[in-house]
């Protein structure tokens, strides 16, 4: 049971993080500044 | 209706099945410390759920729409104070022998009565805390089902109390980093499907929507507003009592130090998120929205009818994986530092007084829910009162070789009072002389924070005066 719940939060940790990465690249990619 | 009723029992139940899988606590080691076994990422997993509550969802996603990336840089604020204290203080914390709490910590530092006061002002703060989570609980259940808000806070704070009470931390750790994955995993889907299918124009449309609201945010809230909101993003939440009980019962010192930090990284990641969703929203739903609607309205226009039975889920879990942390660090703190102070008890006996204390905070944070004026306005209260009464006896007696007890008596007594005294008087202000609705500064953090360190230096003064005397 302990490992099932570490490999959901591994998921789910990756999951905001592969979020938040695409977001900065958004932000890039759509020319923030101008 | 009936299907977000289905899908929202059904979590409960799958709930109910991990924290009873979780085992119930047979000491009083297990209730309070989880035997100190807590691998990292549980310690992680539970940290993130627990900082997760109605504010950094709902009310990340509202400041995105109206703000933008304002809220992003203030964020980073709480990301930079996770990791701070990953650094420099969870070690430290866990590398003290035989202590379940806060209050235990500044005992052995500093005597007993530092830990009953330090045990007062958790209990209180924890049912404070609880009583805003009990709120927001509510809210959602009775927003959704239509039901009495009383009987919408009960049953929201009876489920979370009947796995606490039994389960004690591993079953709040266990259920936390499970309720964790589903909203870490059905929040950031929910961004992908609006920028999938609902979002024209692509990462173009997306930077120059982040950009209006930016701009937006920064000339709508003053720099005074923005020190403010610094500060009670960097202080108000340090160590609360949950987030120090997963200091204390990380498996090593390393589990703790990496657990912060590791919360305090992935929290950079979250704001993000949060934040991107609430600026999707200003092309999808009208711009008058409510902050606290954002995410709902946002989820009723794009999802499809069984997404909205999801969102509900995800608010059920930022609810409950901070609720319960609050009322087993209530507990906890009230039997490890208010009662075995006076009373000698065998480990059955702290046990049952832990799961007592338990249902008693539970009921009061319930009670306490009807007078919560706002989640927002609810937490701002407990974070300005926090901060200026524990962490300077907390970090300077971690830090210091002979803490003096009077330095600490006297900054948590004049930290709470003074906290305390200015919400009152600027309450009264904004009530009767400028009538406003506006939320009370947590500016004033700031000065009771200082007048906590001058009592603190004037008590360590007094009595290294008097013993070299």
């Amino acid at each position: 049971m302990e490992l099932l719940i570490i490999i959901l939060v591994i998921i789910g940790a990756l999951f905001v993080i592969a979020s938040g990465i695409w977001v900065a690249i958004a932000l890039m990619a759509g020319n923030w500044h101008s | 209706m009936v299907l977000s009723v289905a899908v929202v029992l059904a979590y409960v139940v799958m709930l109910t099945f991990v924290a009873v899988r979780a085992r119930a606590a047979r000491e009083f080691e297990d209730f309070s410390l989880a035997k100190r076994s807590l691998p990292l990422a549980l310690v992680f997993g539970s940290l993130a759920a627990t900082y997760v509550g109605p504010g950094f969802s709902i009310g990340f996603v509202g400041r995105g729409f109206k703000s933008g990336f304002l809220f992003l840089g203030i964020g980073l604020a709480y990301s930079a104070q996770n990791i701070l204290v990953g650094l420099f203080v969870a070690p430290r914390l866990r590398a003290l022998t035989n202590c379940h709490t806060l209050g235990d910590a500044i005992g052995q530092k500093y005597d007993k009565k530092c830990q009953i006061l330090a045990g007062v002002i958790s209990v209180g703060l924890c049912a404070g805390f609880a009583a805003v989570m009990a709120k927001a609980g509510g809210d959602v259940l009775h927003d959704v089902f239509a039901l009495p808000r009383w009987s919408s806070v009960f049953i929201v704070v009876a489920v979370t109390a009947l796995y606490t009470t039994f389960g004690g931390l591993r079953a709040s750790v266990i259920t936390d980093a499970f309720q964790f994955s589903s909203f870490a995993i059905l929040l950031p889907i929910t961004l992908l499907f609006v920028l999938a299918f609902h979002l024209k124009g692509g990462a173009a449309t997306f930077a120059g929507q982040a950009s209006a609201a930016t701009t937006n945010g920064l000339s709508a809230t003053s720099p005074i507003e923005i020190v403010g909101l610094l500060a009670a993003f960097l202080l108000g939440e340090t160590l609360i009592p949950p987030y120090a009980n997963r200091a204390l019962a990380s498996r090593t010192t390393n589990v703790s130090r990496n657990g912060f930090i590791l919360a305090g990284l992935f929290s950079m990641f979250w704001f993000m998120v949060m934040i991107a969703l609430g600026i999707t929203a200003r092309s999808i739903i009208p711009m008058d929205t409510g902050e606290d609607f954002v995410l709902f309205n946002l989820v009723k226009s794009v999802m499809p009818a069984g997404g909205y039975a999801l969102l509900l889920v995800v608010l059920v879990s930022v609810v409950m994986s901070s609720l319960d942390s609050l009322l087993n660090a209530g507990a906890v703190a009230f039997t490890q530092d208010i009662i075995k102070p006076f009373v000698k008890l065998p480990d059955t006996s702290a046990l049952n007084v832990g799961r007592a204390a338990t249902i008693v905070i539970a009921l009061v944070a319930a009670a306490g829910a009807v007078a919560v004026p706002s989640i927002i306005g609810g937490l701002l209260i407990c974070y300005t009162i926090w901060a200026p009464a524990i962490l300077p006896t907390l970090i300077i007696g971690l830090w210091i070789k002979r803490p003096h007890p009077l330095a600490g008596i006297l900054s948590m007594g004049v930290g709470t009072v003074v906290a305390i005294m200015l919400w009152i008087i600027l309450w009264l202000i904004f009530k009767f002389v400028y009538p406003s609705d506006v939320e009370i500064p947590p500016l004033i953090i700031i000065p009771a924070l200082g007048a906590a360190l001058l009592a603190y230096a004037l008590g360590h003064w007094i009595q290294r005066n008097k013993s070299g005397a």
